[in-house]
């Protein structure tokens, strides 16, 4: 996904910034413009019926949404991780292939960010650890593996390094808890 | 422009303005100087200690929104007193107030050691794990409090001065033609409309900001006292994101009044002007929840409002500002100079950095972009182009000689504005594209793989800096040699 988004602002940003190039050299221009604030309602017009169809499109099925009633119970894998400076606490090391699993993030001390990352680096999802609450994030796992948990948010001086990892699991006959 | 006309539009606290600028740069230069030493210390090139990288971190981050802050003041102080009259001695307080402020958080992040970002989220200050004293964060806290009076006072005079002549908010920001029976000639000038705005966003802001600051600052002195996280961080937003915001909206006045200099068309308040600024008022208040997606906890429809908002800010800084001034530059045939170029590209950065802004503020996005180098990637583009953009044009025109006037672009304005925009654009380009790689931010420690970003984007930094520190310079022995703004 996180290449799809490059890519496309990369796109947007080059016709911008085109478009400026454009109008930086119509300064020398003799032809006067014309139908000014017609363009003008065009561009507020077209950029809001874009802006609806993008919301809709993008917020029609909430991307924070956990699946509670209605799921079978035995295909969502509940894991408890706990930030602390500068740790994680997860109550398990293992996770099985393809079920939702639901990670219930919480802190002791200050605010965290709970990131997984996969083994080439790449961000899947997160969630932040704040004083008070239990945040939560699903995720499907599709690939067997190990998983890195990182922090996303700065938390002190060892922020860095506030990293532990977890398997998933293939096999669940293998998972140990 | 008229020997006349110029003088009419003499400021009286012209000096003053020309001394916060010339602040305002020397701190940018500062701040662009700790940014390049962190990214090369991200990227392997140098060897620093965590500690003192967050200490920097703290220091560029507090400094830049400080700096964007108070140049965007001292613009806005600078035109709007073409309308209105104001208060000398509020702005000396002003200025005498926040450099108060600077000396508190300098103390509190090299003497102190204090490495909690500029963010202070709570309870971070309190809870360093022992990197930091608590006295050091309640200085750093309290460095913002002087800070954050200072800007309250520098807002009462503007309000006052507004009122007195407009006889309120409401007809200051031209609602009386909109929404009322007055023709459109009869609307203030578009500083004043911008000033008014402003004024009542930013003085929102910075009262919650206080607020929270109190708090944080009774919890030091009585751990006990515990803050709800939630509501902390809520207000911390609330306050970073529109006091940043004002910068820049106060900045953008140089180009309302300046521009017109060049082109010789005057920038109208027509009705879409007036609708535009009132529309930035709500959505510069209602935004903020977009830095707050992946807080679950979050009431949903705040995290919807604020996808929605975060969308919609983007219409009238597009279709109206960036519009008009594309619409006010065609045919108008004047010789391009290092101001009105900063200028012009200071619109153009701050358009072109909405674009990743606007897309990091979509949920679905979000969840794998928030925190990474993707952020600053984002806000680095309209901040550094845009505001400083726009200070910096607005200190090459005060510094601007009759000669120079005539004489366009010399060689070396030619190489300090393409040295500033490519270095600017490869700078930025690089954190989108870490942030695409999901590298964290404000990590003090990379992997060897997010080495050559960091490397590329140091290079990149330095072109950057080398044109700052060069237009500082420039500006300071212009200062001497003109007097006639």
């Amino acid at each position: 996904m996180q290449t799809q988004v490059l890519m496309i602002t990369i796109v947007f940003m080059l016709i911008m910034a085109i478009v400026f190039a454009r109008v930086v050299r119509s300064v020398k221009s003799e032809k006067p413009l014309e139908r000014i604030e017609t363009k003008r309602r065009g561009m507020i017009w077209s950029m809001l019926i874009v802006g609806v169809i993008v919301s809709l499109g993008s917020l029609r099925q909430w991307p924070h949404s956990i699946p509670t009633a209605g799921s079978t119970k035995s295909e969502i894998v509940q894991v408890n991780a706990t930030g602390a400076q500068w740790y994680w606490e997860i109550d398990t090391t293992e996770i099985p292939l393809g079920k939702t699993v639901v990670f219930n993030v919480k802190t002791t001390d200050v605010n965290h960010g709970f990131g997984v990352i996969d083994a080439n680096g790449t961000l899947l999802a997160q969630t932040q650890a704040m004083p008070g609450y239990t945040n939560k994030v699903k995720y499907v796992f599709d690939k067997p593996g190990k998983y890195r948990v990182i922090c996303m948010e700065l938390c002190g001086t060892g922020h860095h390094s506030m990293q532990d990892e977890f398997t998933v699991i293939a096999n669940t006959e293998e998972l140990g808890g | 422009m008229s020997q006349a006309e110029n003088t009419k539009h003499l400021t009286p606290q012209a000096g003053l303005v020309k001394l916060t600028m010339l602040i305002s740069g020397a701190v940018f230069a500062l701040m662009m100087l700790i940014g390049v030493v962190m990214r090369a210390s991200q990227g392997g090139l140098l060897d620093m200690e965590p500690d003192l990288f967050y200490q920097l971190l703290t220091t560029h981050g507090a400094g830049m929104v400080g700096t964007a802050g108070l140049s965007g003041a001292g613009i806005m102080w600078y035109f709007l007193g073409r309308h209105v009259n104001l208060s000398a001695k509020m702005y000396i307080g002003f200025l005498a107030l926040f450099l108060i402020g600077v000396v508190f958080i300098l103390v509190s992040t090299f003497v102190g050691h204090f490495g909690g970002m500029w963010t202070f989220l709570y309870p971070l200050p309190a809870m360093s794990a022992g990197a930091w004293e608590p006295w050091a964060a309640a200085a750093f806290m309290l460095g913002y409090v002087f800070i954050g009076v200072g800007f309250l006072l520098y807002y009462l005079a503007v309000g006052v001065a507004i009122i007195k002549k407009y006889g309120g908010l409401g007809r200051a920001l031209g609602w009386h033609v909109v929404f009322g029976k007055a023709d459109v000639t009869e609307a203030p000038p578009p500083t004043v409309i911008a000033a008014a705005a402003v004024t009542i966003f930013n003085t929102l802001g910075i009262v919650v900001g206080a607020a929270v600051l109190v708090a944080s600052l009774v919890n030091l002195l009585v751990p006990g006292f515990v803050v709800d996280a939630l509501l902390a961080k809520n207000m911390i937003f609330f306050f970073g994101h529109v006091f940043i915001n004002a910068s820049i909206y106060m900045a953008v006045i140089a180009v309302y009044e300046l521009i017109p200099e060049y082109t010789g068309k005057k920038w109208k308040s027509s009705k879409a002007f007036i609708l535009a600024w009132s529309a930035i008022l709500l959505f510069v208040i209602a935004v903020y929840p977009h830095h707050l997606l992946q807080d679950m906890v979050m009431p949903a429809w705040m995290l919807v409002m604020g996808q929605i908002i975060s969308y919609l800010s983007g219409v009238p800084l597009l279709a109206v500002t960036a519009f008009s001034m594309c619409v006010y530059l065609h045919g108008s045939k004047f010789k391009w100079d290092l101001a009105s170029s900063l200028l012009v590209l200071a619109v153009a950065g701050w358009s072109i950095g909405a674009i990743p802004a606007i897309i990091d503020g979509m949920v679905v996005v979000n969840q794998v972009m928030h925190n990474t180098q993707w952020v600053p990637g984002h806000f680095h583009i309209y901040l550094l182009i845009g505001e400083v953009g726009m200070s910096f044009g607005f200190m090459a025109w005060l510094v601007k000689s009759k000669s120079q006037k005539q004489s366009g672009m010399g060689a070396m304005d030619k190489l300090l504005l393409t040295s500033f925009a490519a270095g600017g654009a490869g700078f930025t380009l690089m954190f989108l594209v870490s942030g695409a790689l999901s590298v964290p931010r404000r990590w003090a420690v990379h992997m060897p793989e997010w080495f050559l970003q960091d490397r590329l984007a140091t290079i990149f930094a330095l072109l950057v800096v080398f044109s700052i520190l060069t237009q500082v310079i420039r500006y300071a022995t212009g200062l001497s040699r003109n007097t006639a703004k």
